[in-house]
């Protein structure tokens, strides 16, 4: 099965280049009437690139599985197409987060014409996922990430996905002008997702979205097939509690365990560590047990800088 | 005046930055006080050059006894970024403008924010000198956000041409002026142009703006030339004007500058072969308040924005 490619922006850049951000299009010769249309989006921070990873297997899949498809299934791998072709998070020259732009306007600047191309486009999807790779300092578990206001609808889907936590967040003002803010306002269940890391490839968390995502469109009818899809079960913060551990010194940190350890409260966690003289300026040991599902991969900190959060039951409740 | 220290951060490598600010100590408990912020972002320095010649004046010029309240100045809170001429927080590239109230046992960015937002609560007026984050440059005007809380006639006071009294955006309420009104002080933002280069005229027009403020607030006592009794503008009389086409933007009308309907006010040049490509009239009598600042433009990049004569 070949998808329909399309333009779904375009804009003349100022030395002979055009600007474009595409859309794969799956949709079956003869789609049912009550037919549902899911929206894979990615890209939206150019120096994330697991999502793309996810896309081209979905779309892999698609293309080996044509009789499976009912629904429509649209792709957006690169909504950033400038910043992904150059490792640049914002939109190149103005520096804007696109994630921080929306809905955008047609009459406004080249960045909020893109995402305004973008909401116009996936509205009328029944269901969006937005897939990102937190940034080149996190490296995350796949994890969902909901905002309450909108987590009945959402939360359900959420389970299907076949990632390990799923974390509800209070509604914030300035998460407005995020992707799937407008688009569950505008009645898409959108869900984002992050997971691995900024300007790398997590092979594995890329099949494991990909057989998530295969569950979901299994469960809403957009494909039929006769394999099951079985998913794991993802924690979810509505019943612990998240930890944060936020750097209390400059230096290099040199992290003591690998990612997503199930680990005590005051296990040691990694240091603080100065080259220059040879010592340990800080090390740091977890204030809670539970899931560690976020941990620095940049080395370099500021005071402040966040090296790990941890997902459990607080210790003091208990 | 004495140094006050805002805040210290250590740093892996570079020599720790230390943000000071400059606080004058006024001899009428009576007067209003004042905090004044300048450079947060680091890729442009009217906001920081502002500031630093307020120091100047308050310390060598204004002369002894005529500094009735508290003035605090602080003109730069992201050195890192402005020796390395990065825009926003070197390392993980936050803007310190957008992370307010601040968090103390947050994220770096969030923990500068905290820092500075408590050494400057509680004064009466705050005044935070910014550029416009869209590439665009600007005259010098006053923006003020639609809170509830925002105050019009300290605006005013500054005597800038132009006030742009609108709603903030969502992602404008962790914003210092935002928040700043939120905590009772009566805040404004002086938007400064971009410039590669200080231009002399828009620093004179901004630090006048401010010497006016301190003397109408009745801050200092100087004897000045007044500034304008100011025009507050709201979107509505804003127009937009895109670019049709992209490539070199030739713009012959600068910002600050009154224009007449069907006046030429610039033009683009095909990018490869040279030929004008377009020509921009101005679409209503009014003044430019902005254009684009860089050379290259983008389709239906916005060109001028030009507040309307009614
Ligand atoms: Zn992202």
């Amino acid at each position: 099965m070949i998808p329909e490619i399309t333009e779904i922006f375009s804009s003349e850049l100022p030395v002979g280049e055009t600007l474009r951000i595409q859309r794969a299009r799956f949709t079956p010769e003869k789609p049912d009437a009550d037919a549902k249309r899911i929206s894979i989006v990615s890209g939206i921070h150019g120096d994330e690139l697991e999502g793309q990873l996810v896309i081209y297997l979905l779309a892999a899949w698609l293309r080996d599985h044509p009789e499976a498809l009912r629904g429509t299934v649209d792709l957006y791998p690169a909504v950033n197409s400038l910043g992904v072709d150059t490792i640049i998070r914002g939109f190149p020259l103005y520096e804007i987060d696109l994630n921080r732009a929306f809905p955008g306007a047609r009459n406004d600047f080249l960045p909020a014409q893109v995402v305004h191309a973008l909401a116009e486009d996936v509205e009328g999807s029944d269901i969006a996922i937005d897939i990102h790779s937190s940034n080149i300092f996190l490296r995350e578990i796949p994890q969902i990430r909901i905002n309450k206001e909108f987590s009945e609808a959402t939360l359900p889907l959420a389970k299907e996905l076949n990632c390990d936590f799923i974390w509800v967040h209070d509604a914030v003002t300035v998460l407005e002008a995020t992707f799937s803010h407008t688009m569950n306002a505008r009645g898409t269940k959108t869900l984002v997702v992050e997971m691995g890391v900024g300007m790398r490839l997590t092979k594995a968390y890329g099949r494991q979205l990909l057989h998530g995502i295969l569950n979901l469109m299994q469960q809403e009818g957009i494909i039929e097939t006769p394999t099951a899809f079985k998913v794991r079960e993802s924690f979810t913060s509505e019943v612990g509690d998240v930890f944060y551990i936020n750097a209390p010194a400059a230096g290099l940190f040199v992290p003591a365990l690998d990612h997503c350890d199930v680990i005590e409260t005051g296990q040691w966690i990694g240091d603080i560590v100065d080259p220059l003289s040879g010592t340990v300026r800080e090390s740091l040991y977890a204030p809670n047990g539970g899931v560690l599902f976020t941990l620095r991969e940049y080395p370099v900190v500021y005071e402040g800088s966040l090296l790990a959060r941890i997902f459990g039951v607080n210790d003091e409740k208990n | 005046m004495k140094k006050i220290e805002i805040l210290k951060l250590e740093s892996l490598s570079r020599a720790p930055m230390l943000v000071e600010g400059y606080l004058f100590e006024g001899n009428d408990p009576e007067a209003p006080s004042v905090a004044i912020v300048g450079a947060m972002e680091g890729a442009t320095t009217l906001p920081l050059y502002s500031a630093s010649k307020l120091v100047d004046f308050l310390r060598n010029k204004l002369g002894t006894g005529k500094i009735l309240g508290d003035i605090l100045v602080i003109p730069s809170v992201n050195h890192y970024a402005l020796n390395i001429n990065e825009r926003f927080w070197p390392l993980d590239k936050t803007n310190i403008n957008m992370m307010f109230p601040g968090y103390g046992l947050g994220e770096t960015t969030q923990r500068i924010a905290h820092k500075l937002f408590e050494a400057i609560r509680g004064y009466d007026y705050g005044i935070v000198l910014e550029t416009r984050s869209d590439l665009a440059t600007c005259l010098p005007y006053v923006k003020l956000y639609k809170t509830g809380y925002e105050d019009i006639e300290s605006a005013r006071r500054l005597g800038l041409r132009i006030i742009h009294h609108r709603e903030p955006e969502s992602i404008e309420t962790v914003s210092l002026q935002y928040n700043w009104q939120l905590w009772d002080s009566k805040a404004c933002s002086i938007v400064c142009p971009h410039q590669p280069l200080i231009d002399p005229e828009s620093a004179r027009i901004i630090l006048d703006s401010l010497i006016n403020f301190l003397n109408n607030s009745g801050i200092i006592r100087y004897e000045t030339f007044n500034g304008y009794d100011s025009t507050v503008v709201t979107r509505e009389r804003i127009e937009v004007v895109q670019s049709p086409h992209s490539g070199i933007f030739i713009p012959t009308k600068k910002p600050g500058m009154t224009v007449s309907k069907d006046e030429t006010i610039g033009k683009i040049v095909h990018a490869l072969e040279g030929e004008v490509v377009h020509r921009f009239l101005a679409p209503c009598d009014g003044m430019i308040t902005c254009t684009y600042m860089h050379s290259l433009i983008f389709e239906n990049a916005v060109a001028y924005r030009i507040a309307k004569i009614h």
